[in-house]
């Protein structure tokens, strides 16, 4: 495998006195498809929310292609080239699917907000690009004939794929996918393997939280395992299924469905 | 100036501690349904402002004092004070609850965006003030004297006035029982559980509809309690009080730190005393402007508030 | 439910290039003619039907076009909106009456002065909460009023008296009472600053600030800069207000803090949510109506403040999106392939 891609040392996040996170480090490789997954609770979303700078870890750092993401602004984080989905949806309903993956692609665009008023060439030429762009994703992810329809009236399962599409939008390197396939069938389940490992294979790296195990299992290079904020387990697929301690957090919790 | 200022010092002391006491209650007003439901409710201003009327209409139409009769004195006094105080607590909390079935309720239950209550208390809060201006033809009302504000004696070299005296005490104890409302009976405790989570209370089956009534009740009626103070304090009232006290009383939760119960005390307290000694130096047509500094200053530095413990970041 | 807005935006949709341009010149000579139809069933027996056009209708309809960009485009809630309204006609009246500027000068002037306040006001305030954000703006509308009022070297309380009209253009005079030439004039600004919004509504800006009013978190993590777009929103609702203001000035030639109390900022938000918070049409058709009623009608007019005070909180509990709401209409589906 190549180099290193994301890498968290030692990060300790804490609300008040619930410790979400305990002294975890793992780091990612490119073109890498790393699951994690933990009993509800055990800190995964946490670990979404301190590398997208939603909080600011306690202690620990948390770097990305070498650079530290600490104090760095929310959206400079997402333009250097890492974008998330939520556990919980969180499109914007009143646009169209087409249009949520366009402002995602306005990450990269030139032209700002005087350009766009005069309607200044740059303007216009990239506006073409990034519809054309926008719809690229949609198609790739699979949802090309909804572009036109508002957000907040798709079907559940496709709302879930254009969170996919707008993350992709902003053109990341690292993908972090939170529960995307939350409340699939397992038919769209194993869809939704397909189009992750598509994506890896477009050249991404995907570092992905699922609780459906035979998904994790077969999509993954990688697993990470954490339980109550610590990493119990960082390991190929096969063997973290016969770790004792993973068995023993699963046994104790049982397996929720959403 | 300054020498003249530590003159008078104490008695300014005493002066700022009742008109914090008079924005500690209306804070909480603010800060109990902000705890609740995380919104701004604009309208208590005027909650406020019909507090304050009644205490008038008890003094005037139900006594029948005019600017020409005798103060009252001894225990005449204290009944009428005492059934003042009751009224315009009752005016605040009824009108409090009936605010919150007419402009929020539908609009909470319909999960609406974060603008919609905004705006509906806004409005609401126009409503009840242009009424009352049309009804008191846009002028002052003033209360007819039923104490006199005689001196109690001094106390560390301040002037203990009747009125502040009585606003001080009063309003301790009102916070005193509020504080163990809140510790102690059911309802109080309800609304604390949905002050520190809302849908954990709502599992563990507390009716979100009659906590909120609930809160808006007690906080109205702290609010009209308040009312009352003003009146003693300044003989007078109209219809567009409600937005100067309103905002400092904001002003005053905010610096406690907003859904928090003491910080309204600790923040009131030091607004008042603030202000007072503010308006000494500057003269008291910058007042709104030194509290509104105080506020944005407090927001931008230390918007939990500077005595309010930390609320937990927002979930993403 | 039958809605005004999508059967609008279905014939403008459907027509051609020729077709759009005979609807919207069309809509302009109607406009334009407005000043003409004193003696019809718009009579206004309270005030003078041709002033009532230039204010309050015109500048109701340009304030609420500037109050929009930061209300409904962005979500952001300003209620201190008429400060840029006084800051622009505060410089207006200044400048007119201390220095030999005109008022075509001075408007560039006025505008940059608001959009200089918005920005100041605007860096901390946008940091919180949009809740505080309500509160900060109303203390901010005030503290200007107050200004105003306490300093004696711009009029105090009497205010500025004697502000110059704009100077003669085509032979055109700009006399107190030619209602008819300020309407005019205020048209063009209001056209302006219509195709100022709507070109950036559709580019960049307009989806960020979209995204900002939906969820300005999620826009955030998806790489929105969201605080610079809530600055520029309220520095080009700043613009339009200030515009406003030396408009305002240069037409009553006459101005003082009472001008602008809290309840400016309340009407202009009537407006916005009446007609319909993010669609220019429904904020100009709410701009019209409750500038033009009170004078119209008499009830309205003594109880004027009480009746918007009622129009906020029914439009919010019964129809929060308002009269012309915005764009919620889909194209239909391709008929081919469908999961
Ligand atoms: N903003 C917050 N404030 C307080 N506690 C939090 C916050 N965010 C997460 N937590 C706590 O951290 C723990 C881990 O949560 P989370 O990362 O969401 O778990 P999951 O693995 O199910 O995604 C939980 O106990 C949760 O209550
Ligand atoms: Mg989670």
């Amino acid at each position: 495998m190549s180099e290193t891609i994301l890498k968290l040392q030692n990060v300790t996040m804490k609300f008040g006195g619930v410790v979400a996170l305990n002294d975890v480090s793992f780091e990612i490789k490119k073109q890498e498809i790393l699951g994690l997954i933990g009993p509800n609770g055990a800190g995964k979303t946490t670990v979404f929310n301190v590398i997208t700078g939603v909080y600011q870890v306690t202690e620990g750092d948390i770097t990305f292609e070498g650079k530290s993401v600490k104090g760095k602004k929310r959206y400079k984080i997402t333009r250097g080239g890492i974008a998330r989905t939520f556990q919980n949806i969180r499109l914007w309903g009143d646009m169209t699917a087409l249009e949520n993956v366009i402002t995602a692609t306005d990450t990269h665009k030139k032209s700002g907000l005087l350009s766009g008023l005069f309607g200044m060439p740059v303007s216009r030429r990239e506006e073409r690009r990034d519809k054309a762009r926008a719809q690229e994703l949609l198609d790739f992810i699979g949802i090309g004939e909804y572009a036109d329809r508002l957000a907040k009236n798709l079907p559940y399962g496709v709302q879930r794929r254009l969170e996919i599409a707008r993350a992709l939008g902003t053109e990341p390197k690292l993908l972090l996918l939170d529960e995307p396939a939350a409340g699939f069938n397992p038919a769209e389940k194993v869809e939704l393997a397909q189009t992750i490992r598509k994506i890896r294979d477009a050249g991404y790296t995907v570092l992905l939280i699922e609780h459906d195990m035979s998904l994790v299992m077969g999509v993954s290079d990688r697993v990470v395992v954490v339980d109550f904020g610590q990493k119990i387990a960082d390991d190929l697929p096969t063997k973290v299924q016969n770790d004792k301690r993973v068995i023993e957090a699963y046994l104790g919790v049982p397996e929720d469905a959403s | 100036m300054l020498n003249n200022f530590l003159d008078q010092f104490a008695t300014l002391t005493v002066g700022g501690l009742s008109l914090g006491f008079i924005y500690v209650l209306i804070a909480l007003g603010y800060t109990m349904v902000y705890g609740v439901l995380r919104m701004i409710n604009f309208a208590n201003s005027e909650v406020f402002m019909y507090g304050t009327f009644a205490t008038i209409i008890v003094i005037r139409d139900l006594f029948g004092f005019t600017q020409q009769s005798e103060p009252a004195t001894g225990f005449r006094l204290f009944y009428i004070l005492f059934l003042c105080l009751v009224a315009s607590m009752l005016m605040s909390g009824i009108l409090s609850i009936l605010l919150e079935l007419v402009a929020y309720r539908r609009l909470r239950n319909r999960g609406s965006n974060k603008l919609a209550p905004l705006i509906s208390a806004i409005g609401m809060s126009i409503v009840l003030a242009e009424f009352m201006r049309i009804l008191t033809d846009s002028r002052y009302v003033g209360s007819p004297r039923v104490m006199e504000k005689k001196s109690l004696g001094t106390f560390f070299g301040a002037e203990l006035r009747l009125d502040n005296t009585i606003i001080i005490v009063a309003g301790l104890l009102l916070f005193i029982s509020l504080s163990q409302f809140v510790q102690r009976t059911r309802l109080g405790k309800a609304i604390r559980a949905v002050s520190m989570n809302e849908d954990a209370a709502k599992l563990m089956g507390v009716n979100l509809n009659f906590v909120v009534s609930g809160t808006f009740l007690v906080g109205g009626l702290m609010t009209g309690a308040a009312g009352f103070f003003y009146v003693l304090k300044y003989e007078n009232t109209s219809f567009n009080i409600g937005f100067e006290l309103g905002i400092a009383a904001f002003t005053a939760a905010i610096l406690g730190g907003i859904g928090n119960i003491k910080g309204a005390f600790y923040g009131g307290i030091v607004l008042g005393l603030l202000e007072t000694y503010a308006s000494f130096f500057l003269g008291t047509q910058w007042k709104a402007v030194t509290v509104f500094i105080v506020l944005v200053v407090v927001l931008y530095f230390r918007p939990n508030g500077v005595f309010g413990e930390a609320i937990t970041q927002t979930r993403a | 439910m039958f809605n005004l807005r999508d059967w609008g935006a279905g014939i403008w949709e459907r027509s051609g290039r020729p077709v759009r341009v005979l609807i919207a010149l069309g809509a302009i000579a109607i406009a334009a003619s407005l000043p003409l139809l004193g003696g019809t069933f718009l009579k206004t027996p309270i005030a003078d039907y041709g002033s009532v056009l230039v204010f309050p209708v015109a500048i109701f309809v340009i304030m609420a076009l500037g109050l929009n960009i930061v209300i409904g485009k962005s979500g952001l809630l300003d209620l201190g909106y008429v400060a840029f309204f006084a800051i622009g006609a505060y410089t207006m009246g200044i400048l007119g009456t201390k220095t030999g500027l005109n008022s075509w000068e001075i408007l560039p002037i006025g505008i940059a002065m608001a959009m200089f306040a918005g920005l100041i006001l605007g860096v901390p305030a946008l940091r919180l909460r949009g809740d505080y954000l309500a509160i900060i703006t109303l203390g901010f509308g005030e503290i200007v009023r107050i200004t105003a009022l306490n300093l004696n070297s711009i009029g105090g309380a009497n205010g500025i008296v004697g502000i110059p009209t704009p100077p003669t253009i085509f032979g055109l005079e700009y006399t107190f009472d030619n209602h008819r030439l300020y309407f005019w004039t205020f048209l063009i600004i209001i056209l302006l600053t219509i195709w100022m919004i709507r070109r950036l509504s559709v580019r960049r800006a307009g989806r960020a600030w979209e995204s900002i009013r939906q969820d300005e978190d999620a826009a955030e993590l998806m790489g929105v800069p969201t605080f610079k777009y809530k600055i520029w929103a309220f520095v080009l609702g700043a613009s339009v207000g200030g515009a406003a203001g030396v408009l305002y000035a240069s037409k009553t030639l006459f101005i003082s803090p009472d001008n602008f109390t809290l309840q400016v900022s309340i009407l202009i938000l009537a407006c916005v949510v009446f007609g319909g918070m993010g669609n220019i049409w429904g904020v100009i058709l709410g701009a019209v109506i409750l500038g033009y009623l009170p004078d119209r009608i008499r009830f309205i007019s003594d109880a004027r403040l009480l009746v918007f005070g009622a129009v906020l909180v029914l439009m919010m509990n019964l129809r929060p999106d308002g009269l012309l709401p915005r764009k919620k209409r889909e194209k239909a589906l391709p008929e081919k392939g469908q999961s």
